[in-house]
């Protein structure tokens, strides 16, 4: 079944009177349960691309289907919605709130999650320890390193139990030995948790162990299967 | 575990108060100012409502509808009457009768005032005597009745609640010297709410042989002033023009005149009020607008981030609302706590309210007083709140309409 279907999706940015069309007429289905790495040049428009996929960038064109609905014609709250409980959004730069703790930051979703449910510390906790941040739960990002605090965000992304997790470049500035934990997560919870993702790199080697794989140049996808 | 506790307690009011944390300075500053403007909008309504309303009290309470003062004391009565500033003026007992017979005048009565002089030839400190007539009083008979149930007698005198506590006397049937003549003091009277209250009473019997003994600078037959009460459905204004008429030795005030130069200075002094807190209230705007719209810009990345983990334009206006409201009430909180301390401490010092007879927080019943502060507390709050809403909505809803991508994105290449 597919999660995501995507068909003749475009973006044109103007800056300054000048049109950069960074997508171009790209179709893409992501199956439940895929692990879909994402490589190209600096510039070719991956983050542009995850972005629209993940509803914080409103495409020129084109439909994004998700579960028969295109998130494109979803209103602010709807599409809010959908952010908060079907994606978990991995961003190429740090994105934790300074003022909050790690615990904190992990909850943030939960916050503009509609009522019910109670066991999300327990569950933030648990994602943590798992990503050995137990002793650094009530440090603020300011006290984190580099690699901790992407940790904090993938615990941050995985909070509200997503179907799809968008990771852009997540291990891009971190050492060998930690990005190979998270990719040893991510495996983890495709397998066990039918979490589908969608992987953002320039690492050959963590394409290389995702299932699918495509390229991106110039805005266009070339699927490499 | 102790973390718990906190930890359950998570949400948008934490991540408000985080964002008021963070930057403490800015928060003093947005705190003060609001404070200051609702202490300024506090102090402002408390003075004008004290004044004005007891003003009114007291010539209400006097329960006469015309005074008549000798011509040039129209001043003078008034002060004393709702001032209580000592004074004295005088008029030839002779007038009396000729009011009584003026169309529309039902009853009179009259009392005449005396300053003592510390010294020899009296044993209490300075205060105003007042002699009145027990046979025509209606002024003074409805406190007495209450303070001692009964006329009184020759050689006896009563202190206005006021003096009692002034000169000391402690002890009730206590003996005094008043220009040379032994004086019983029988009790205090209740309090009036007027200039009754600073003042000692005597019978005009006693007062006439104080005057005979030559102690005092009165001459015989001297009175200072006339209370009327009209007929029903007669216009005080009409009759007291009526009396003026007639004798030219007299000034009249009518009930509704009494406390009229009060009011007006009282009307000036609103103006300046009023223009201070409008100004106050633009500057306090324009001062949360230029806060706020630093703060929309500082956080552009994290609202970004916090659209992108699922918040909506809503979510992002309420978590600002919040944060707003929290600095509004805590201002206001702050700003009516400091307006009501300004206010009863300057009380005293504010010639206008100092001289007012009656302390001005004891004029109403109980509960009804402290419903109306509680209304005033209210009303400033929610004037002070509004202020910060006002000024911060537009820097609030320019934010919320950036797409979550443009706001992380904008920001965080210029930090990186
Ligand atoms: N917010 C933006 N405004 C204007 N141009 C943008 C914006 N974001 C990206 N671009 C442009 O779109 C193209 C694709 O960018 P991006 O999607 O970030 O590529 P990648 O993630 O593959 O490096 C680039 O040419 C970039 O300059
Ligand atoms: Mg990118």
């Amino acid at each position: 079944m597919s999660q995501v279907e995507i068909s003749s999706l475009n973006k044109v940015y103007t800056v300054g009177g000048e049109q950069i069309t960074a997508v171009h007429d790209l179709s893409l289905t992501i199956e439940k349960g895929d692990l879909l790495a994402v490589v190209g040049h600096s510039g070719s428009g991956k983050t542009t691309l995850i972005s629209m996929i993940g509803g914080i960038l409103k495409p020129t064109s084109g439909t994004i289907v998700v579960d028969s609905t295109d998130i494109c014609t979803l209103d602010d709250a709807q599409l809010s919605e959908y952010r908060n409980r079907k994606i978990g959004f991995m961003f190429q730069f740090a994105s934790l709130l300074p003022v909050l703790t790690a615990m904190e930051n992990v909850l943030l979703p939960r916050i503009f999650a509609p009522g019910g449910g109670s066991n999300h510390h327990r569950r933030a906790e648990e994602y943590l320890d798992v990503l050995g941040l137990a002793d650094k739960r009530h440090a603020f990002p300011g006290e984190l390193s580099g690699g901790q605090q992407r940790r904090v965000a993938i615990a941050r992304a995985l909070i509200n139990e997503p179907e799809l997790i968008l990771a852009d470049e997540p291990t891009g500035d971190l050492d060998e030995e930690t990005e190979a934990d998270i990719l040893r997560l991510f495996h983890q919870l495709n397998r066990e948790k039918e979490i589908s993702f969608v992987i953002v790199t320039h690492s050959s080697e963590i394409a290389a162990e995702c299932r699918k794989r495509c390229r991106m140049s110039h805005g266009v996808l070339e699927q490499e299967v | 575990m102790t973390t718990h506790a906190s930890q359950t307690k998570f949400g948008k009011l934490a991540v408000a108060l985080r964002n008021l944390k963070r930057n403490s300075f800015r928060t003093t500053v947005l705190v003060s100012a609001i404070a200051i403007l609702v202490a300024l909008l506090i102090f402002a309504t408390f003075f004008t409502m004290s004044v004005s309303s007891t003003i009114e009290k007291a010539s209400n309470r006097l329960g006469a509808d015309l005074l008549i003062v000798p011509v040039g004391a129209r001043d003078f009565a008034q002060e004393f009457l709702l001032e209580s500033k000592q004074k004295s003026f005088y008029m030839p007992k002779e007038i009396l009768p000729r009011v009584r017979e003026i169309e529309g005048i039902e009853s009179v009565t009259h009392q005449t005032y005396l300053e003592t002089i510390t010294g020899l030839c009296c044993d209490v400190a300075q205060a105003q005597i007042i002699a009145f007539d027990q046979h025509s009083d209606f002024i003074v008979k409805p406190w007495l009745q209450n303070s001692i149930g009964r006329a009184l007698g020759p050689g006896e005198a009563i202190a206005g609640s006021e003096t009692y506590e002034n000169l000391g006397l402690e002890l009730l049937e206590v003996e005094k010297t008043i220009f040379n003549k032994r004086f019983k003091v029988v009790g205090v009277l209740e309090r009036t709410g007027t200039g009754l209250d600073n003042a000692i009473f005597m019978t005009e019997a006693d007062l006439e042989q104080i005057v005979a003994g030559g102690s005092s600078p009165l001459k015989q037959d001297q009175i200072s002033i006339i209370f009327a009460k009209i007929g029903r459905d007669l216009d005080p204004y009409h009759v007291g023009l009526d009396v003026e008429g007639n004798i030219i030795e007299v000034d009249v005030v009518t009930r509704r005149e009494m406390g009229s130069e009060l009011l007006r200075k009282l009307s000036d002094i609103n103006k300046i009020f009023v223009l201070s807190t409008v100004m106050g209230a633009i500057l306090t705007v324009f001062l949360v607008w230029a806060i706020f719209s630093a703060i929309a810009n500082e956080r552009a990345s994290e609202i970004g981030i916090m659209r992108a983990v699922g918040a909506s334009e809503s979510h992002i206006v309420r978590l600002f609302i919040l944060e707003v409201v929290l600095l509004g009430v805590l201002g206001s909180l702050i700003g009516t706590a400091l307006g009501t301390y300004l206010f009863m401490s300057l009380t005293k010092s504010f010639s206008l309210l100092r001289d007012l007879s009656v302390p001005v927080l004891s004029i109403r019943p109980l509960p009804a007083y402290l419903l109306q502060q509680t209304l005033i507390g209210a009303a400033s709050i929610a004037v002070g709140t509004g202020i910060c809403i006002a000024g911060a909505l537009g820097p609030i809803n320019r934010i919320k309409r950036l797409e979550p991508h443009v706001s992380m994105k904008g920001s965080l290449l210029c930090r990186r």
